[in-house]
């Protein structure tokens, strides 16, 4: 009895130590996670992988497309290293987030790596995240990556306007961000109240590339257009509009009505310069589970080669030097020459105002 | 105690035949179960507030704490409520709401009612009809159904163009962006509920109180009305309590269909808050204390209508078979409602569907469309990454989840309708306070609860089946209250006279009498239970797949056919898991119909 007693105390006060040092899984002499992903030097692919081949699998949080994306990049992975797992758990930004951060608060570490549009800058902030290093950053411009280290970009987002073949004859189709103002349109139009993709990035474009007073005064006049607004998604909403409910789909991405084109949809994209685009960045978990196996999926999501995947499944892979299966998806591919790429901490930092601008103008 | 000529000499009949022989057996069966009473209360109680206190508790700290990025609890703050009272002082959403939820729980009752009545009561033909419309229409995933009626009602949609060439309109001629298009998709949703539950309770019903009536020469409306229809009110509060709260506090309807036409709900602001950063659910969680208060003194008025529940019992000693009701003529103009009923209620959206899913993008039905047929949707929808294990896991947690709540709330109900404990109402409280938790704040607090106390079901189906039990125990004790009601406690003395035990009494006598309500409510949390999607998503973990998330995931990122086509294939597994349940249910149950 006594004896067990002991034991019991003992055992808490290792489990106390192992908590207080930080580290889950960390044995004397090992590396830490902040060493292993900031690792910058000649043997670091070999030592990434004699490690990775100890952890055996990666657990991601993702809010790509599972069917389109995660799992051709999980084959090309697994192809590479055969001794690896990769395990994914699909959800929006919000749902990762939340999961992620009810997990940390109860000390359990599961996830290796999270992504998403805004979901690792929320994760940034609540201190979170751990900094890395990747070799491939070298390859990419400065907006597509942090200058910390913090996230890194697998492919990116463009919107535009879908309208419908059949109800809208090619001389009408608004150009301009002015066009869409013009009276033909009142009534036609329609968009989403999504946050990370609606009508609030929209909003937020507007404001940021035209100024705040002049993007006001636009909002207002778009205002009177009586534009119907869904919480469907984008997808949903350029449905609608080969459905002929709405000729016009405001903010939709251009991928989307371009698969639909291919499929004989009577529908098309139309690019409003500067065009909004948003970064899907990639992040690596504070308490990582699985540094090594972590750093080498990185790696490869952000190579040419794992680019070409996401080239494959028809997304628009953020490596300048890989474009779009389809070119004119992606700037300077022929169809438009400007974005505006809304840094995720601006997307995060402003985007309860513009939810809110969005609310207090276009819901009242 | 009697208000009803009809009941009243109802219950001179009961006293003058057998007074004292009931007065015995009361006071027998009290020895006999006391201590077995005490027991099922506290297992009953035990469960039900291990089930529904701390859910309730994260529900009431939501609202009166900001929290932090990561969710920790922040700061007390009354500002949810102050931002509560503004939205309600905007009379607009508040007169939509209501509007909203009186509409759609009137027309689903009236609808689901009606051919409850139809397919229990009388002799028209294609009765069978109604129990399979109600299933799979139920079994349709929501997102789908609600779709599915878009299409139609549209204003491209089949519907409005046929009205267009036959009126003669230039434009649309039904606007389905409306208030009236929001309750009228609403109450389709809940009339099988509805149908459910007061199939259940027509078919246990005194046929000698509608005989009296008729005896003393009311005519068949007059009995339906005065008699049959009164003897209902416990049925018929539950399904318009139930469905008025729940549309209430719905936004789901109110955003797909109300929002485009600029109908503005009390929930379309929550919505929208909602999706600020970091998440707040502080005016979700106000919003739902606040309809918390309304409901508690809701059940407790109802709690006082029934506490003479005798005047409701319709399951006595002496019969309780109704007698079908010969229609004459009338039989044809009541099949062919049933018929209008499960038109609308199930093909006409169920046709939509199927042909969004044969179609590579979306075109109104048409000859030329036909041309386009194909199957890549249904290819797509089965490439679908472990499909077959969200079936199973689907299946599994409904199978569980509807057994397990309809147990527990039948204990619940046994007490609260049985025994004369003070203070029961607010058990029935306690079993109705989930419906009004927010399924994002519920599962967050089932997430944070099962992360921190040492019990392994993180991660597992287990977690999922305890948030299930959960959420549906309020729709369980709906259908086992009313149920009970009806039954008459002498069914139960008379077996304790006789030397049964207080569980072989539940098990031969109570069980099998209420098998309609008890089937009925299965079923429909069966049904239910497929569709859960506010909690899933966050309880699911990568070995735990659920379908409802899966359909989910494709109305958020995919084409409307592959939607469709997954939508199909689902619903055809669904309702066929039902109607085997029920029919073996009715075959093999004690009670043979």
């Amino acid at each position: 009895m006594v004896r067990s007693k002991a034991t019991v105390v003992a055992s808490c006060i290792a489990l106390v130590a192992l908590v207080l040092s930080g580290g889950v899984g960390r044995t004397a002499g090992a590396a830490t996670v902040e060493e292993i992903a900031l690792m910058n030097r000649a043997d670091r692919q070999k030592i990434l992988v004699e490690g990775a081949k100890k952890e055996g699998k990666i657990s991601w949080y993702t809010t790509l497309i599972v069917d389109q994306v995660v799992r051709p990049v999980k084959e090309a992975f697994e192809k590479e290293y055969p001794f690896l797992q990769v395990e994914f758990f699909r959800g929006n930004a919000e749902r990762l987030v939340q999961k992620m951060f009810a997990e940390y608060q109860a000390k359990r570490y599961d996830v290796d790596i999270i992504d998403g549009t805004v979901s690792p800058t929320m994760v940034r902030r609540a201190n979170l995240l751990q900094r890395f290093y990747s070799p491939v950053f070298a390859d990419y411009p400065a907006e597509l990556k942090d200058s910390q280290g913090y996230w890194g970009s697998t492919n990116l987002y463009f919107f535009a306007t879908g309208y419908n073949t059949n109800m809208v004859k090619a001389n009408e189709v608004p150009k301009t961000y002015e066009d869409l103002l013009n009276p033909r349109w009142k009534g036609q139009m329609m968009w989403s109240t999504s946050r990370g993709s609606g009508a609030p990035i929209m909003i937020g474009t507007i404001l940021n590339t035209m100024g705040a007073e002049a993007g006001k005064a636009y909002l207002q006049k778009l205002k009177a257009q009586n534009i119907a607004k869904s919480t469907a998604s984008n997808r949903q909403i350029l449905d609608l509009t080969i459905a002929g409910e709405y000729p016009l789909a405001l903010h939709i991405f251009n991928h989307h009505a371009y698969i639909s084109k291919s499929a004989g949809a009577p529908v098309d994209w139309q690019p409003h310069e500067p065009v909004t685009a948003t970064i899907q960045t990639i992040a690596l978990a504070k308490n990582t589970p699985h540094p090594h196996a972590a750093m080498l999926l990185l790696d490869f999501v952000m190579s040419e080669k794992g680019q070409k995947v996401f080239q494959q499944a028809n997304y628009l892979p953020s490596h300048p030097k890989v474009p779009a299966k389809q070119a004119d998806l992606k700037p300077g591919g022929g169809r438009f020459k400007r974005a505006y790429y809304i840094d995720p901490d601006v997307q995060y930092d402003k985007g309860n105002e513009w939810v809110e601008y969005f609310n207090n103008v276009f819901m009242k | 105690m009697a208000k009803h000529p009809s009941t009243q000499a109802y219950d001179f009949s009961l006293k003058s035949a057998g007074a004292r022989a009931t007065r015995n057996a009361a006071a027998l069966g009290a020895a006999l179960h006391f201590d077995v009473v005490t027991c099922v209360m506290i297992a009953v109680l035990l469960v039900t507030g291990y089930l529904v206190l701390p859910p309730l508790y994260s529900v009431v700290q939501t609202s009166l704490f900001t929290t932090r990025l990561t969710g920790e609890i922040d700061q007390f703050t009354l500002q949810y409520y102050r931002n509560l009272l503004s939205e309600l002082r905007v009379l607009g959403p508040l007169l939509n709401t209501l509007y909203f939820s009186l509409g759609a729980s009137l027309l689903a009752t009236l609808l689901g009612g009606s051919v409850a009545w139809i397919v229990t009561r009388t002799d028209a033909p294609l009765r069978g009809l109604g129990y399979f419309t109600a299933f799979a229409s139920f079994g349709t995933p929501f997102i789908l159904y609600t779709i599915g009626w878009l299409l139609l009602l549209g204003k491209a949609g089949p519907i409005n163009s046929w009205l267009k060439a036959w009126l003669d309109q230039s434009g649309p001629v039904i606007n389905v962006y409306s208030l009236l298009g929001m309750i009228f998709i609403e109450s389709l949703l809940w009339s099988p509920f509805v149908f459910l539950m007061l199939a259940a309770a027509f078919r246990s019903m005194d046929p000698s109180l509608e005989e009296a009536s008729a005896v003393c020469g009311a005519r068949l409306w007059q009995t339906m009305r005065r008699v049959s229809l009164r003897l209902m009110l416990p049925a018929f509060f539950s399904v318009v309590l139930l469905i008025f709260i729940r549309s209430f506090e719905s936004f789901e309807i109110p955003a797909l269909v109300g929002l485009p036409g600029d109908i503005r709900v009390l929930t379309t602001s929550i919505y929208l808050d909602a999706q600020k950063l970091p998440p707040q659910y502080g005016n979700a969680g106000a919003f739902s204390v606040l309809l918390m208060f309304i409901v508690a003194a809701t059940l407790y008025l109802y709690f006082r209508i029934t506490r003479e529940g005798d005047r409701f019992h319709t399951v006595t000693g002496k019969g309780y078979r109704p007698t079908v009701i010969h229609l004459g003529r009338w039989r044809y103009l009541a099949a062919s409602g049933l018929f209008l009923y499960s038109v609308v209620l199930l093909v006409l959206p169920f046709l939509i569907i199927l042909w969004a899913s044969l179609l590579p993008f979306y075109i109104q039905p048409s000859f030329e469309a036909l041309g386009k047929f194909t199957l890549k949707n249904y290819i797509t929808a089965l490439h679908f990454p472990k499909i077959t294990d969200s079936i199973k896991n689907s299946i599994l947690l409904g199978l569980g989840s509807a057994s397990a709540v309809m147990v527990l709330t039948l204990f619940a109900s046994w007490l609260l309708v049985r025994t004369k404990i003070r203070g029961r109402w607010l058990l029935d409280l306690l079993t109705t306070l989930p419906l009004l938790f927010p399924g994002i704040v519920m599962g967050l607090a089932i997430l944070r609860f099962y992360l921190l106390v040492p019990i392994p079901v993180y991660g597992t189906l287990w977690i999922l089946w305890i948030a299930f039990v959960t959420r549906y125990i309020p729709y369980g004790i709906r259908y086992t209250h009313s149920g009970l009601l009806q039954l008459h406690k002498e069914l139960e003395e008379a077996s304790y006279v006789s030397g049964a035990s207080w569980s072989g009494s539940m098990r031969r006598i109570v069980l099998p009498l209420i098998t309609p309500s008890f089937l009925g409510g299965w079923v429909f949390i069966f049904l239910l239970s497929a569709k859960e999607l506010s909690m899933s998503v966050l309880l699911v973990s990568p070995q735990t797949p659920v379908v409802s998330v899966a359909i989910f995931e494709l109305w958020e990122n995919a084409q409307v056919g592959e939607l469709a086509a997954f939508g199909v294939i689902w619903s055809a597994i669904l309702v066929s898991v039902a109607i085997v349940y029920y029919l073996i249910a009715r075959r093999y149950g004690v009670q043979q119909s």
